[in-house]
């Protein structure tokens, strides 16, 4: 990671809760860091007013991907110890990658073995099957259930994974865009999450074009501090329709900019970009890291939250913008008592 | 027949009366996949497996649910869009609850009872119609909320159940509003007398061989949920007028 990109972020800016329960009462209201890739000029704005910075053609394309309630707990067969599961990935084989904590201490790993199990309520369990060789207390697990019944356990069990700078569990409807369809995603693809229905109306009627992708989100810390800043990452499912992909391949073919709502969809759409920068349609698997040296073929612009310092995250927004100009416009917002994290304010680089 | 090949449908309330019917009727209209939801599994069951033998290309996933609790809401859909893949082109909100049977006064009206009902017959759609959106806002769709003439008439003696209808009128009309400049469809159904299980409860002293069967009520779903439909919407529609309607056109034009 570039020394450009670290910087201090204040512990108050830390978005503790949802927009809508914090004054404005409204899921659009935060702010917007508006970012001009080519000369770092800052416009700071506010979300609901994101129509007056694109132009009619413009394509947003968003991840249509629903948040899961990935947080489990059980108790291990062997020893009916509390154990926490927090699904990260569901795998092509049908398992799940999911890291196992010691229920009652967040940071204290758990000591896992091939082939032992772990029983939740309502008769599920999973049973461990290998280790990650990179992340520890993350295993490939298989549950005794699949498809939607898995789904609807996991539903009727789980709570959605929150970190400690949320000040307390919020409801599982406060981690969905307004948007979300299918279930996969351990965290929510909060980059979309100001989007109310109100707003894809103003999109229409301006001439602004919407599509939709699914990418389902991992988990964005390992709860080991030196191991999320190297933030070593594993595969994520993606989808990407025929109805996305020709409206992505019109926009391209025809000059007009294509604007990811959040670095998943980026990661999604360079994915499944070939040479020749033509999105094909597809349900794949991407292990892609975009870093600065990573040349976008398909992507111009991104709206995304604010990152935490050293975060790999910021790498790829290193991608479009320069990583000096991008640290100026963060120090900035530092400045200016930005919100960071999932229920915080956005940054359009265009 | 066919009308609905393709089609992703959710009914609620399911399990029996009109919410029966509909998916019995739909799979034999070719709907490409069902999702039925009630409270009761083992009925949905035994409605999957008499689908399955008139309907074996139908997808049927039954979804334990009850309609007056937000988390069963978020969790039918979940899981619904689970299986379907991210799509569903038809809503029909059917699920009813008629309170205390007979249904005492208004004043006599036990308030828990009063709130169960609303949940039921009025949060439960709304929350429904936002659950369906994100697969509808791009594609189309039709949603079709079952109301009742207690939703435009105050009858004595129709307690919660009655309110809840007016409301789900006005939601209707709002939603249908507010949605009027996308592809999703907002009509409203009222299947008008049938001899079901809830209406012999209802009015347990009237003879329910007067009522129709809900078979008899199903076309104007089907018709709703077909393309044939296609830029309808906001409207009130009375099943039994329009089954009527349909039958004498098509005998007419047969004639």
């Amino acid at each position: 990671m570039s020394r450009v990109l670290e910087f201090s972020l204040p512990e108050g800016l830390n978005a503790k809760e949802p927009p809508e329960l914090r004054g404005s009462r409204r899921r659009d209201g935060v702010r917007l860091l508006v970012l001009n890739r080519r000369t770092g000029r800052v416009i700071h704005s506010l979300f609901d007013r994101i129509c007056d910075f694109l132009v009619p053609g413009d394509l947003l394309v968003f991840n249509a991907s629903r948040t899961l309630p990935a947080l489990l707990v059980g108790r291990r067969e062997s020893d009916k110890s509390r154990v926490e599961l927090r699904l990260a990935s569901h795998l092509s084989d049908d398992s799940w990658l999911a890291l196992i904590r010691n229920a009652l201490c967040e940071d204290c790993p758990v000591r896992g073995e091939t082939n032992s199990v772990i029983n939740f309520d309502l008769g599920l369990s999973a049973r461990l099957e290998s280790p990650h060789k990179e992340i520890p207390g993350m295993w490939k697990v298989r549950f005794s259930a699949s498809g939607s019944a898995l789904v609807d356990l996991i539903y009727r069990l789980g709570e959605p994974v929150r970190y400690r700078y949320v000040s307390r569990p919020w409801r599982l409807n406060y981690y969905q865009t307004v948007y979300a369809r299918e279930p996969g995603s351990a965290e929510m693809p909060s980059a979309g999450r100001a989007f109310t229905w109100e707003t894809f109306l103003r999109l229409r009627k301006k001439g602004i074009e919407t599509a939709y992708t699914t990418l389902h989100t991992g988990l964005s810390s390992y709860l080991d501090d030196e191991l999320d800043r190297r933030h070593p990452g594993f595969e994520e499912e993606y989808d990407i329709g025929e109805r996305a992909a020709s409206k992505i391949r019109v926009a391209c073919s025809t000059g007009r900019r294509v604007i990811a709502v959040g670095t998943t969809v980026v990661r999604a759409l360079e994915s499944a970009a070939q040479a020749d920068g033509i999105v094909s349609a597809g349900h794949r698997y991407t292990g892609l890291r975009i870093t600065p040296d990573t040349a976008l073929r398909v992507t111009d612009g991104i709206l995304t939250g604010l990152h935490e310092p050293a975060a790999s995250h910021l790498e790829l927004l290193s991608a479009f913008i320069s990583p000096a100009l991008l640290r100026e416009a963060y120090i900035d917002a530092v400045r200016l008592r930005y919100l960071w994290h999932e229920f915080g304010d956005l940054n359009l680089i265009i | 027949m066919e009308r609905l090949n393709a089609k992703h449908v959710l009914i609620t309330g399911a399990s029996r009366g009109l919410g029966r019917q509909l998916a019995l009727d739909f799979s034999r209209e070719g709907a490409a996949a069902l999702a039925l939801c009630a409270r009761n599994r083992d009925s949905l069951r035994v409605l999957e497996r008499e689908i399955d033998e008139i309907a074996p290309d139908t997808n049927v996933i039954v979804i334990e649910a009850d309609m007056s609790r937000p988390v069963d809401i978020e969790r039918l859909f979940a899981v619904a869009l689970s299986e379907f893949h991210g799509r569903l082109d038809v809503l029909i909100n059917n699920a009813s609850a008629l309170g205390p049977a007979p249904i005492p006064f208004l004043l006599d009206y036990p308030l828990e009872d009063f709130q169960t009902v609303l949940n039921t017959n009025l949060v439960g759609p709304y929350l429904a119609i936002r659950e369906s959106l994100p697969a509808m806002f791009e594609r189309g769709g039709s949603i079709i909320n079952v109301t009742s003439d207690a939703g435009i008439v105050g009858y004595a003696g129709w307690g919660a159940y009655g309110i809840s209808k007016f409301g789900l009128e006005g939601l209707s009309q709002t939603w249908a509003a507010e949605l009027a400049e996308t592809q999703v469809r907002v009509n409203w159904v009222d299947p008008g007398s049938m001899n079901t299980a809830m209406h012999r409860a209802a009015e347990p002293d009237e003879d329910p061989e007067q009522w129709a069967d809900p078979a008899d009520v199903t076309e104007v779903f089907i018709y709703l949920a077909s393309d044939e439909s296609k830029g309808v919407t906001g409207r009130r529609f009375e099943a039994q007028k329009f089954s009527s309607e349909r039958a004498e056109n098509h005998h007419v034009s047969g004639a």
